[in-house]
């Protein structure tokens, strides 16, 4: 019994060790995505930009995380312009390349949820902002943004709770986050059951964090609008 | 009803994939990316001396026999369970591997060798073609390991999940070194080639073929041969504990095996040397 | 081993070298298993409905739980616990009942089980949603009228919830076909796990994870084009909704 809580503490520890990796993870390919995402619904909006943003879209939603992670990870280092160029000493680092996989995948995505809060926006708004007069910034500032902010949030949280258990791919290609730390201590000590527990009560920690918190900012939200 | 229907038929498939052990096949597992001990042709066949020499052994027990691939890190494990009956995947004895498994005798001794990139940090590290026996204690002993742990501080070595090389770095060199750990040999030789991993600790027997491909002649092997303690001595089958029986027949096989000159004969196709266990 | 002389075409052909054949039969086991898990999230997931909509709280809070876990935890380690833990568990659970250990189950089996136990919790859900939007109004009055349970579930409630429910269930189909490439982890030779391979030995990575990229899109965008020639003709069923 003793050598058994010993090793979970041990092995609690060594997981709590790795969580900022997932954490660090998670917020830039957040930040990420969300900024790519909105270069994307706004290249939907131009003529050059919407095959390209379609394109965009099409691949990464319509291919598995895993596989990205590795042609970024494997693929991108066997060609030549990345692997002698400016830009290897990011491509080198697992942690960057599980970044920029995450992002390009999720920004694809939050592309989509964006466009579609974007469509739900009652059009006869922005026909009235047009007859006010307002300007084309001035009613995405005012009129366009706020709703689909507030439209796009539940949706929006979702996407956030996925990205949030997809960080645990980067263990696949030798990130150590805790999904990573997890599997190295099963393969030393092959004790699958009480490692990979450890790892999911951390997981389900983050995940209902983030939705308690974003439940929180649906509640402000709707109060806002008199609901 | 139709996904009821689908359903059923999943799960008979499932069955049935599982129900094809029947008692009297072998189940052999292996690893298939691993060669010349064991690989994975284009087709989807297993190849290798490994492949060749159960059958030949197998042939010998008159049992029929059948070789399935997996990831080394879920193989004990599927060996415990009954999934597969032995392993057959340059197994190198060990003490800590002894203690879960039963080996067999040893069908081959190859040893462990550090490989890097021409014109790496590493690529003139030091006492290179001197052994390093971790079994035999000593003042040559300890000072190949002193220099080997001053060059490897700092470094990024990566070697495969659970494997021998994993366990000697940990236990002999210690935690100067980063160890960046892989599932599959490939993925490993990928990093090693791009750069991204230092070094790595392989067996000599893969690592030679590996330096006469063509992507392969940008490395090279650099210091000390490395044998003994998680590296075992020699390579065996991996039983069960319990299956007695079943170890004591493969062992006479490997032993008319040897004596008709048979498995000198895979030795020499596949490794291009004499592999005998002494 | 000379893959890096190779061409291309010869490497993803059909000949001796050519990955090709392997890769299309991967791609099938990928439809496989994805299939499988779909029909296990279904079944299980219809479960877990009616448990969420029961009127026994424990019932009620046993299902919401299971939802819980099963959306907050990442497939990957769903994946990796029933693959690598299953067989102690079942040798564990043989022992008490006092019969000898199974064996443990094929990877295929553990790999659909684990994204049909994934796949159930978010089913429930579209389940869930597509039975209340159905207007209890008509339920009533189809009682009333003297219609029997399976006249009910064939007349009211099934065209209203399938025409509902079909969408979400094409993006779950969808996500079912994408998180099979996790089922690679245990070594099933599914297309990520084939590619992973190919690219490996031959080391050649861009090349195989390009041409996995590509069958997979073919599987997606095929299966969207499917569902969306289902929901239309769903839609003439359910009355042109």
């Amino acid at each position: 019994m003793n050598e058994e809580i010993a090793f979970l503490t041990v092995t609690a520890l060594a997981i709590v060790r790795a969580l900022p990796v997932t954490v660090v993870l998670a917020l830039t390919s957040a930040l990420g995505a969300s900024a790519v995402a909105v270069a994307l619904v706004a290249a939907q909006a131009t003529r050059v930009g919407r095959p390209l943003a379609q394109v965009w879209i099409f691949v990464f939603r319509g291919t598995p995380l895993l596989l990205q992670l590795f042609m970024v990870y494997y693929g991108l280092a066997a060609v030549g312009p990345i692997r002698h160029g400016l830009l290897w000493p990011l491509f080198r680092d697992p942690l960057f390349c599980a970044f920029a996989a995450m992002t390009c995948c999720c920004s694809a995505y939050i592309a989509e949820v964006l466009r579609a809060a974007w469509q739900a926006i009652p059009p006869g708004q922005v026909e009235a902002a047009q007859a006010c007069g307002m300007s084309r910034w001035t009613r995405v500032r005012r009129v366009i943004a706020p709703q689909m902010l507030r439209l796009a949030l539940p949706a929006y949280g979702n996407e956030l709770v996925m990205l949030i258990k997809s960080t645990s791919l980067a263990s696949t290609i030798t990130v150590l986050d805790v999904t990573g730390v997890a599997q190295t201590l099963i393969a030393h000590s092959y004790r699958t059951l009480e490692v990979f527990c450890l790892a999911a009560a951390v997981y389900l920690g983050l995940t209902a964090g983030l939705t308690a918190l974003l439940r929180r900012i649906e509640r402000n939200l709707e109060r806002g609008t008199g609901r | 009803m139709i996904r009821a229907g689908v359903l059923a038929l999943a799960l008979l498939a499932g069955a049935c994939h599982g129900a094809a052990r029947s008692g009297d096949d072998l189940v052999i597992g292996t690893e298939g990316a691993y060669p010349p001990w064991n690989f994975t042709r284009a087709d989807g066949t297993l190849a290798g001396f490994e492949p060749d020499y159960l059958r030949d052994l197998c042939a010998r027990l008159h049992r029929p026999c059948r070789m399935v691939a997996m990831d080394w890190d879920g193989m004990i494990g599927a060996l415990q369970t009954g999934k597969i009956d032995l392993i057959a995947d340059a197994v190198q004895i060990t003490p800590e591997r002894a203690a879960v498994l039963a080996f067999g005798r040893p069908y081959a001794m190859t040893t462990g060798v550090i490989a890097t990139l021409r014109g790496s940090a590493l690529s003139r590290l030091a006492d290179t073609g001197a052994t390093l026996d971790v079994d035999r204690p000593g003042s040559l002993r300890e000072g190949i390991t002193d220099r080997l742990r001053k060059a490897l501080a700092g470094k990024v070595v990566g070697v495969e999940l659970s494997g021998a090389f994993d366990a000697f770095l940990t236990q002999t060199i210690g935690p100067g070194v980063t160890v960046r750990y892989y599932r599959t040999m490939g993925e490993r030789d990928l990093d090693l080639l791009n750069g991204r991993i230092d070094a790595t600790l392989e067996d000599e027997s893969y690592i030679r073929p590996l330096l006469a491909t063509r992507d392969g002649t940008a490395l090279v092997m650099v210091g000390p041969r490395l044998v003994g303690g998680s590296l075992g001595r020699g390579e065996a089958l991996a039983f069960r504990k319990g299956d007695t029986a079943l170890r004591a027949d493969f062992d006479r096989a490997i032993g008319a095996s040897r004596a008709d000159g048979t498995v000198h004969r895979l030795y020499l196709q596949w490794f291009r040397m004499d592999a005998s266990p002494q | 081993m000379m893959a890096a002389d190779l061409s291309p075409l010869v490497l993803l052909g059909g000949g001796p070298d050519g990955w090709g054949p392997a890769l299309l039969a991967a791609a099938m086991l990928t439809l496989a298993v994805a299939a499988a898990a779909m029909a296990i999230g279904t079944v299980l997931g219809a479960a877990l409905t009616a448990a969420l909509m029961s009127r026994r709280r424990w019932l009620a809070r046993a299902a919401a739980t299971y939802g819980l876990i099963l959306r907050g935890v990442p497939e990957l380690l769903v994946v990796l616990l029933l693959y690598f833990g299953a067989p102690g568990l079942l040798a564990s659970l043989a022992a008490l009942m006092g019969s000898p250990a199974p064996g443990s189950p094929p990877a295929f089996l553990t790999g659909c089980l684990a994204i049909g136990l994934v796949s159930a919790a978010y089913q429930a859900e579209v389940f869930r949603g597509g039975l209340l939007a159905v207007p209890p109004g008509q339920i009533e009055a189809a009682i009333a009228a003297g219609m029997g349970p399976f006249t009910r579930l064939r007349r009211i409630i099934a065209p209203q919830v399938l025409h509902r429910v079909l969408p979400p269930l094409g993006n779950i189909w969808q996500f079912n076909l994408k998180d099979s490439a996790l089922v690679s982890i245990t070594g099933l030779a599914e297309l990520m796990r084939v590619s992973l391979v190919a690219a490996g030995s031959t080391r050649r990575p861009f090349l195989f994870f390009a041409a996995a990229m590509v069958l997979y899109l073919v599987l997606t965008s095929a299966s969207s084009a499917l569902f969306r020639l289902v929901e239309t003709r769903g839609q003439r069923w359910a009355g042109g909704r």
